[in-house]
């Protein structure tokens, strides 16, 4: 692997690959099962960070990764259910690699890293055990005004039990943004085989 | 030898908690003295808001009066949205939709009013440091860092005032290290008094659509009702109650988790007349919402943290009791 693919697919995790690129490098990944396997890592590598008490990742979640990667598959195992939902910005057809990426970067940055994340948290609560599952990005839609005013209450309401600074942070964020400028994105959770 | 190494050791260790109690203060207690400067000063400033590629400039007016913070926060640029909280209420105005939501204030201070205390807790989730920094707005600056051990947790890099403690310059950083959010004063005056009228709104609310929450009276705490199955690292459960939330029509749950430093806000309500629907996800700033429904219930978690940390607390939640009792607390509860 070149130091400039390293470089493309740290971008892309980062966000900040341009939109010209994000196309050629997903195809590339979905012909390349090396490289598919390489990404898949690299993004271990970042979500190794956030698994609680050094939790070691699954060889599996590789591999999970891999099949997120190859987005038709994904878009064609949670879109098949939900054929009503409007609107959907992420749906077939997958001309626009670009949604591809975005659905395999959603899906890799929540699937748990362990594979057996809940199965952990499971047995320190006691809680059953739940499947692994893969949470995939399935539409977006900007909200209504009812729904910007239900989270801008929210906000305010969050804000009064926050620490001074987290308050004024969250406030600030409540003032500057309207959130019908951030678009909503709708899940699907499916369970992995 | 041995012994000699351990009597170095014991001296260092002697040394440096010598110099943590009788010279500079630790990062905790920079830490300690910025929250307590924030909620007890008077003072009035300008600062520069950016998330993402958006920046706004603001002004904040915090002034102490009987030992209430009351405090108007106002958005200079674009919208004109402003926050004020009053003796009583707090009230969002916001004049591009012509609507002011308005709430009670909560217990004084917030139930984690005293939070964040430096001690072990918050040790094992944030590593703390404190170091020499730029002058900002002409004054001295020590820069505290508030570095999260995992990911669940946003970062902090804070520029204080060295003589006042209060954040000139304030960064949230996400795992990686980069800012997802930052406030840079622009203009900061810490001030004896500050006139009442300074607090009042410029926004002209004539006409405008009032949106009132519940009054306190109306707001109970649950006994039980609602409890995670899972949640991440370090948060926990601090209290539980019902309120009224402006712009929600009915009665929520209220369910809000800590780690010591970041909170989330989980909100229940009862859920939508048309069926279920698909989980969704928000960002406002370095604040995260995550939506979904479980048992016909709408469950929506609200925090300054990642969006994993909101998901895997929404997610996690399941109904266990629905009794509800007035003014009982939660076991776990700390209502302060």
């Amino acid at each position: 692997m070149t130091d400039q693919i390293r470089e493309q697919m740290s971008a892309l995790l980062d966000g900040e690959l341009p939109q010209g690129e994000v196309g050629l490098l997903v195809r590339r990944m979905a012909r390349d099962a090396e490289l598919k396997r390489a990404f898949g890592n690299y993004v271990l590598a970042g979500e190794s960070l956030r698994a609680p008490g050094g939790v070691v990742a699954s060889q599996g979640f590789a591999a999970r990764v891999g099949a997120a990667i190859d987005a038709g598959e994904v878009l064609d195992t949670v879109a098949t259910p939900v054929p009503a939902r409007a609107p959907v910005r992420w749906r077939r057809p997958l001309a626009a690699t670009a949604v591809a990426a975005s659905a395999a970067l959603a899906a890799v940055l929540l699937v748990r890293p362990d594979g057996g994340d809940d199965q952990l948290f499971a047995e320190r609560s006691g809680a059953p055990a739940t499947p692994p599952v893969l949470t995939l990005p399935v539409g977006g839609a900007s909200p209504t005004p009812a729904q910007n005013q239900r989270l801008a209450g929210y906000l305010v309401t969050h804000g009064q039990y926050a620490t001074p600074i987290g308050r004024r942070n969250v406030w600030s964020s409540a003032l500057a943004t309207d959130p019908s400028i951030e678009p909503r994105v709708t899940y699907e959770t499916v369970e992995v085989p | 030898m041995r012994r000699g190494f351990a009597a170095a050791a014991l001296g260092l260790v002697a040394l440096a908690t010598s110099q943590a109690h009788a010279g500079s203060p630790t990062a905790g207690e920079w830490l300690q003295r910025m929250t307590e400067s924030l909620a007890s000063l008077n003072y009035d400033g300008l600062f520069t808001h950016t998330a993402g590629r958006q920046s706004e400039t603001m002004r904040i007016v915090h002034r102490v009066e009987d030992g209430r913070s009351l405090e108007r926060l106002v958005s200079l640029d674009g919208s004109g949205r402003e926050i004020v909280r009053t003796p009583e209420e707090i009230h969002f105005y916001m004049p591009d939709r012509r609507v002011v939501l308005v709430e009670p204030r909560s217990d004084e201070g917030s139930l984690l009013k005293a939070l964040p205390a430096p001690g072990p807790r918050l040790d094992e989730l944030y590593r703390l440091e404190v170091s020499k920094g730029n002058r900002l707005l002409g004054r001295e600056v020590r820069v505290l860092d508030v570095r999260p051990r995992d990911a669940y947790r946003y970062g902090y890099r804070l520029w204080l005032d060295e003589k006042t403690a209060m954040p000139l310059r304030s960064e949230v950083l996400n795992v990686e290290g980069k800012a997802v959010e930052a406030i840079h004063f622009t203009k900061l005056e810490t001030l004896e008094r500050i006139d009442p009228h300074e607090l009042e709104p410029a926004v002209d609310a004539t006409g405008f659509q009032w949106v009132r929450a519940g009054k306190r009276a109306e707001q109970r705490v649950v006994v039980s009702g609602w409890r995670p199955s899972k949640i991440p690292p370090g948060f926990r459960l601090v209290a539980t109650r019902t309120q009224i939330v402006p712009g929600v029509p009915v009665p929520v749950q209220h369910l809000i988790f800590s780690d010591g430093f970041a909170s989330v806000s989980v909100f229940i309500e009862p859920g939508m007349a048309k069926g279920p629907a698909p989980p969704e996800s928000t960002s406002v700033g370095s604040a995260n919402a995550f939506s979904t429904q479980v048992r016909g219930y709408v469950v929506t978690a609200v925090g300054e943290v990642p969006a994993a940390t909101v998901r895997d607390i929404a997610t996690s939640l399941a109904p266990v009791d629905e009794a509800v009792a007035p003014a009982a607390p939660a076991p776990d509860a700390k209502n302060r």
